[in-house]
């Protein structure tokens, strides 16, 4: 190799002399420029007789300078809005800033609404003890729904896991946190609901909003309820799609949107992006529950994806608690993203999406809440599984529930100062102050004219005092907790959510009450009801 | 479970040597036959001395310590990850199962993690590899996207109906276009046998595969029913409570009989339980803040907590290597971020000064507050924040701090309390400590602590507070007994009858926690949660902080010396070990699988690294012996031979000497990296 290379430059000498007489110019001019010598000497040291590594070490200082020109994250020094500052301005404008404090402290109010926040000494049910009272109550609030919080086949499941699996998994499904009870509990979901796969996350709220940015990115297309809960708000936020609203639970809305949005696209021959419906089974806000068989039908004529988060509506409503699949008849496989949570009706920790094999397995490397986080520990996973289990085999606790929630609500839905926006079948269902002077608020108000796909905010959105409101139902709650009734008002995050919600009591009924105790129950409530809202004309 | 024999000093390990001459053995029939002969030695000995008080806490007890080894009749099991390859003799005592929590009396096999003080924390250097191995590396990329792309160019003329699902089909665009996949199938997919394995049974020293095949090319596996029991340098069980057996396991068991599995609800509308309560005073308690918040998923407590803190008109400043939850959280609260390099103070210290000077953009008003948000240990390069820097540019620049403790909590510090706790600063000086309890106390969820205030405006505001489900009692239960046994707790001893129950009656307990970093008030725990006593006394907590960091520094000095390119910190447990081309990445996972003594491994790429830096991730284990390291050692030696991978230019020893001066190697002064 070295001969060969020998008689090469042998025949090739004039263009060297050449060559060397040029590299002694340019190196005699570069060693005039300031600093000269430190970048020779780097040079030097880093060639170390290999001209290879030179080579290579150039062709990576111009892809670092490259990279840092394309970084999005770089200063912007030299955009049009910096200002230049000497060293000492800089020093002052420092010593004069002040931030805001990180936190406010609580206003009185709030912190009314931290203490007035119900906490138990002893375990989660029906009848559970109040800690700082001591007062044994019957349990309105929670999501219990199917009575599964204390099962003893469910425990001694869990028990027997424990002593198999530890309780954590101390890791994340992609490093060995996969364990043959989180495959099992995929399978039973998607054997429960009918689908190809699931995949679960160890949250239940941060399941959806981490789903929708899984599937929809920049550029696609969202369609969204306007009273979505707020972790869809928060995954069709963290989207960055283009996000288009239709008036809640009003399919003829959507409909009108999903024209909008055609019409548009052709006009400016836009290309084919992904498209996609965001809404509730059972809404989390008011309890109303979406007509799926309109909807599946409006999806496929328009070819829109489904996202359907069943947070509420699973293991609360359908003959074994399938949720809306299930009540409605439809197939689960026809709901191209089914997202539920194993919190509420299965009574364990942790949500799921169900759907087609690829929708799972595009989850398991993009969907950020599953690949960044330790999955569920087992035993919640088993527990979830022996949910799925009991339900499958004793549909008398669904019809139970239902039984319940009907006598609960004939009492309630006669009373004239409340009004219940939710859906009859909802085991979690809201109550609303009905305004004192009845407004006029007709149908027609708007004038017919349609809301603007583009803001969340419908045209004429309700008024109501939350101030007042609020403070009217927190004294029916107290009122009915004299009489050993819990219930509690839907708490909010006021001020975050990109709509307001009319303030209410949430009431959640379970199975696990006996037929007297509902009715009990929904005496208490309504003589407080009666007792509050009546004094109010 | 085992018993402990009354002992002045009780601590985990009894700690006399073997008087017993059973040499090492390797078999299962031998083993056992030595442990019952010794056992049996021990019942002819002593009258009854299986009924100490100590021992009726606990709800299962045995008489027999056949009960720390598990076998489980795996088809294919080692030898030496279900047995100690010293059984154990009558006096020595061991209270865990062997293949959840190794067993180790040495005591010359800890050490402890903290910074020396007034020390200045050296920077971190990376070394570089050789230029061939860059050069080998981008060469491998390019010919892996080439190829990729080739493929994908005939697949789609000659197979269409593979690629269906990624081209417009029937009006509806394709989930991932062939474009956004091409990653995923054509790079990630080759090596997808590293990643996602099933496993079983408990994630602690060692961990049981459930062996499984591919045989079409990694597009799908089967399983092959074979069990395979291999060593555990994975998951992030850095205390070792990852365990079935135990106090804490038999607190939850308890607590499950007591409680249920759910909390079934959100915080603040019915799942709160007293339960609750008592962890967040414990945990604000164990880092040293006033006050802590709870959240049922580690990366919510990041994503659903942040935008609370921070909003329009704040501005975010974030390491470059912070984790998704916290990218998550931050894009989610609507304010202005910008990144710093990796660690680096000065770079921090430049940005500070653009963005307070500048103000916001266009309008150039000032910032209403600013958040630096950085990890205490870095899970993918094993790098601790440079606190004490940190903190001297907070007193100058005022903004305010957030050191995310996932990985930190509970590995560093003399006391476990994190990083710091390391470099003994005091706590409070940070505006937000957050942690997650998947790590080192093996349960599941994130805190978030901080003065009262401001925890108690998270209550008020953060989302998972309010929207999302409540920590279940099962895990709530774990992380107070894990903790408590870390802190210790005062009064050590309940009061006990004479006959060997537990009254339930307390002693009369101080008003006042201790300082930090002290013990818990028994009166902080549930009154039912009866801790043994190497946990109440924390004797077992120490050993586990120690037994960590011995792991820790023996296992990164000692591939070190090896020859490896390693990344991080000396006190780390996590130690990435470099690899560079991808394609020895799925042969590191797979020869060290097919080890004599099969290992289990993390192999991490791009994109969770940069393109080039391919790495190994070791996690270590206060549940792995000296032996456990060695093994390590041992293998990483022979495969990085194989692969090529020792291309450090400090001093090299020999395997042997290593293993045989691996106390020597522990106690070392730091080097200082300059
Ligand atoms: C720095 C950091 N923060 C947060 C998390 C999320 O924690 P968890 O797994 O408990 O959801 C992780 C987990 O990997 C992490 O490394």
């Amino acid at each position: 190799m070295s001969s060969a290379m020998a008689s090469t430059s042998a025949n090739l000498e004039p263009l060297f002399s050449f060559l060397a007489q040029s590299y002694t110019t340019v190196e005699n001019g570069f060693n005039r420029i300031p600093g000269s010598a430190v970048i020779a000497r780097y040079v030097k040291s880093s060639h170390q007789n290999d001209p290879g590594r030179t080579v290579l070490e150039l062709v990576l200082a111009v892809f670092a300078i490259w990279t840092l020109l394309q970084s999005r994250t770089r200063a912007d020094k030299d955009g049009k809005n910096f200002i230049q500052f000497t060293e000492k301005e800089i020093d002052e404008l420092v010593n004069e800033w002040t931030p805001e404090p990180l936190a406010e402290s609580l206003s009185p109010q709030e912190q009314v609404e931290l203490d007035t926040v119900p906490v138990f000494a002893g375990a989660q049910g029906p009848r559970p003890k109040l800690a700082n009272s001591g007062k044994t109550v019957l349990n309105f609030t929670g999501t219990n729904f199917t009575g599964l919080a204390g099962n003893d086949d469910i425990k001694n499941k869990a028990i027997e896991t424990l002593r198999k699996y530890g309780l954590g998994s101390c890791g994340p499904p992609g490093f060995y946190g996969t364990t043959d009870v989180h495959l099992d509990l995929e399978r039973d979901l998607a054997d429960f609901l009918g689908t190809e796969a699931a995949i679960v996350y160890s949250q239940g709220f941060s399941t959806i909003s981490s789903v929708i940015p899984a599937f929809a990115k920049r550029g696609d297309i969202i369609v969204a309820d306007r009273g979505v809960n707020f972790a869809i708000q928060k995954g069709v936020q963290i989207s960055r799609s283009t996000v288009r609203w239709f008036d809640h639970n009003d399919l003829k809305s959507l409909e009108d949107v999903l024209e909008g949005i055609e019409k548009e696209r052709k006009k400016k021959k836009a290309p084919l992006t992904k498209k996609f419906i965001v809404t509730e089974g059972i809404f989390e806000k008011d309890g109303q529950m979406v007509d799926l068989p309109k909807l599946i039908e409006i999806k496929y004529k328009y070819k829109y994806r489904l996202i359907l988060d069943e947070c509420i509506s699973f293991g609360a409503v359908g003959r074994t608690g399938r949720g809306l699949t299930e009540l409605f008849n439809v197939p689960a496989s026809q709901v191209d993203m089914l997202v539920g949570s194993v919190a509420n009706g299965l009574a364990s920790c942790g949500g799921f999406c169900a759907g087609s094999k690829y929708v799972a397995y595009h989850q398991r490397i993009n969907g950020s809440a599953f690949v960044f986080s330790a999955s569920m520990p087992p035993l919640l996973s088993v527990s979830a599984s022996e949910g799925v289990n009991i339900l499958r085999n004793t549909p008398s606790i669904l019809s139970t529930l239902q039984e319940n929630v009907r006598l609960v609500r004939s009492v309630l839905d006669r009373l004239d100062c409340i009004s219940i926006p939710s859906h009859p079948a909802s085991p979690m269902f809201h109550i609303h102050v009905r305004p004192n002077t009845p407004t006029l608020q007709l149908p027609s108000a708007s004038g017919g004219k349609p809301s603007n796909p583009n803001s969340i905010l419908p045209r004429d959105p309700p008024q109501f005092d939350i101030e007042l409101e609020e403070r009217l139902l927190q004294d029916v709650v107290d009122e009915a907790l004299t009489q050993g009734v819990l219930i509690t008002r839907a708490r909010r995050l006021r001020g975050q959510e990109m709509v307001e919600a009319r303030p209410s009591i949430r009431i959640a009924v379970s199975a696990a009450f006996s037929k007297k105790e509902c009715e009990k129950a929904a005496n208490v409530i309504k003589a407080a009801l009666v007792k509050v809202l009546g004094k109010r004309r | 479970m085992a018993l402990n024999p009354p002992s002045p000093t009780p601590s985990m390990f009894r700690k006399k040597k073997s008087s017993s001459s059973l040499g090492p053995m390797s078999t299962a029939a031998s083993y056992l036959s030595a442990v019952r002969a010794a056992d049996a030695r021990a019942r002819a000995r002593g009258d009854t001395p299986l009924t100490t008080p100590a021992l009726s806490l606990s709800s299962s007890v045995t008489t027999s310590s056949e009960d720390t080894i598990l076998d489980e009749g795996e088809e294919s099991y080692s030898d030496i990850l279900t047995y100690p390859s010293i059984p154990p003799t009558s006096e020595q005592v061991y209270t865990t199962v062997h293949s959840e929590f190794g067993h180790c009396s040495n005591e010359e096999y800890r050490a402890v993690s903290q910074h020396p003080a007034g020390k200045p924390v050296a920077p971190h250097v990376e070394q570089d590899p050789p230029y061939y191995v860059l050069f080998t590396t981008y060469i491998s990329y390019i010919i892996l996207i080439l190829f990729g792309h080739l493929r994908d160019f005939s697949r789609k003329y000659f197979n269409p109906g593979e690629f269906k699902h990624l081209v417009p089909h029937d009006g509806y665009a394709p989930i991932t276009s062939d474009f956004d996949s091409f990653y995923t199938r054509r790079l990630k997919g080759r090596m997808d046998d590293c990643f996602s394995y099933p496993v079983t049974g408990v994630a602690g020293r060692t961990i049981v595969l459930l062996e499984r095949e591919s045989k079409d090319s990694n597009r799908t596996f089967a399983p092959t029913g074979r069990k395979v029991r291999t060593l555990n340098i994975s998951s992030y069980n850095y205390l070792g409570f990852a365990q079935a057996r135990g106090g804490c396991a038999d607190a939850v068991e308890e607590c499950i009989k007591r409680y249920g599995v759910s909390a079934c609800g959100t915080r603040v509308e019915g799942g709160s339980l007293d339960l609750h309560s008592q962890a967040e005073g414990l945990v604000a308690n164990f880092v040293g803040q006033e006050d802590a918040l709870l959240c049922s998923m580690g990366f919510a407590t990041n994503s659903t907590i942040i935008p609370a803190l921070v909003g329009k008109g704040c501005l975010v400043i974030s390491d470059e290597l912070n984790h998704a939850s916290i990218r998550f959280g931050v894009r989610v609260s609507g304010a202005n971020v910008r990144m710093f390099k990796h660690n680096d103070m000065k770079d921090l210290e430049d940005l500070l000064k653009e963005v307070i000077s500048q103000g916001q953009p266009k309008t150039h008003r000032p910032w209403k507050k600013i958040l630096l948000i950085v990890e205490g240990l870095f899970s993918m390069e094993g790098t601790m924040t440079n606190l004490p820097s940190i903190l001297e540019l907070k007193k100058k620049y005022k903004f305010y701090l957030f050191v995310d403790e996932a990985h930190s909590i509970g590995a560093l510090g003399p006391h476990g309390r994190g990083v710091s706790d390391y470099f003994g600063v005091n706590p409070r000086s940070i505006d937000i400590l957050m942690g997650t309890f998947t790590k080192s106390f093996g349960a599941a969820g994130g805190y978030i602590s901080g003065s009262r205030v401001i925890v108690d405006r998270l209550r008020v505001r953060s989302h998972s507070h309010t929207y999302a489900e409540a920590m279940t009692p099962p895990v709530l239960t774990q992380v107070i007994a894990s903790m408590a046994s870390i802190m210790g707790v005062t009064p050590a001893l309940p009061t006990s009858t004479s006959t060997g129950t537990i009254t339930k009656s307390r002693m009369p307990e101080p008003e006042v926690p201790e300082a930090y970093p002290g013990r818990a008030l028994s009166s902080s725990l549930p009154t039912w949660m009866d801790l043994p006593p190497a946990m109440r006394e924390g004797t077992e907590g120490r050993d586990r902080l120690r037994r960590l960091v011995f792991n820790s520094r023996y296992l990164f000095r000692g591939l070190k010396k090896l020859g490896f390119i390693v990344y991080g910190h000396d006190d780390s447990p996590i130690i990435p070990l470099l690899i560079f081309n991808p394609g020895k990445m799925s042969m590191f996972h797979r020869l060290m699988r097919q080890y004599s003594t099969p290992i289990v491994v993390v192999v991490v790429a791009y994109p969770a690294t940069p393109l080039v830096t391919s790495r190994v991730r070791f996690c270590v284990s206060a549940s792995h012996t000296k032996e456990d390291i060695d093994t390590v050692l041992r293998a990483s030696d022979y495969v990085g031979d194989v692969l090529d991978l020792k291309h450090s230019d400090g001093e090299r020893w020999p395997l042997e000497r290593i293993m045989n001066s691996a106390v020597e190697l522990v106690q070392m002064e730091q080097p200082s990296h300059d």
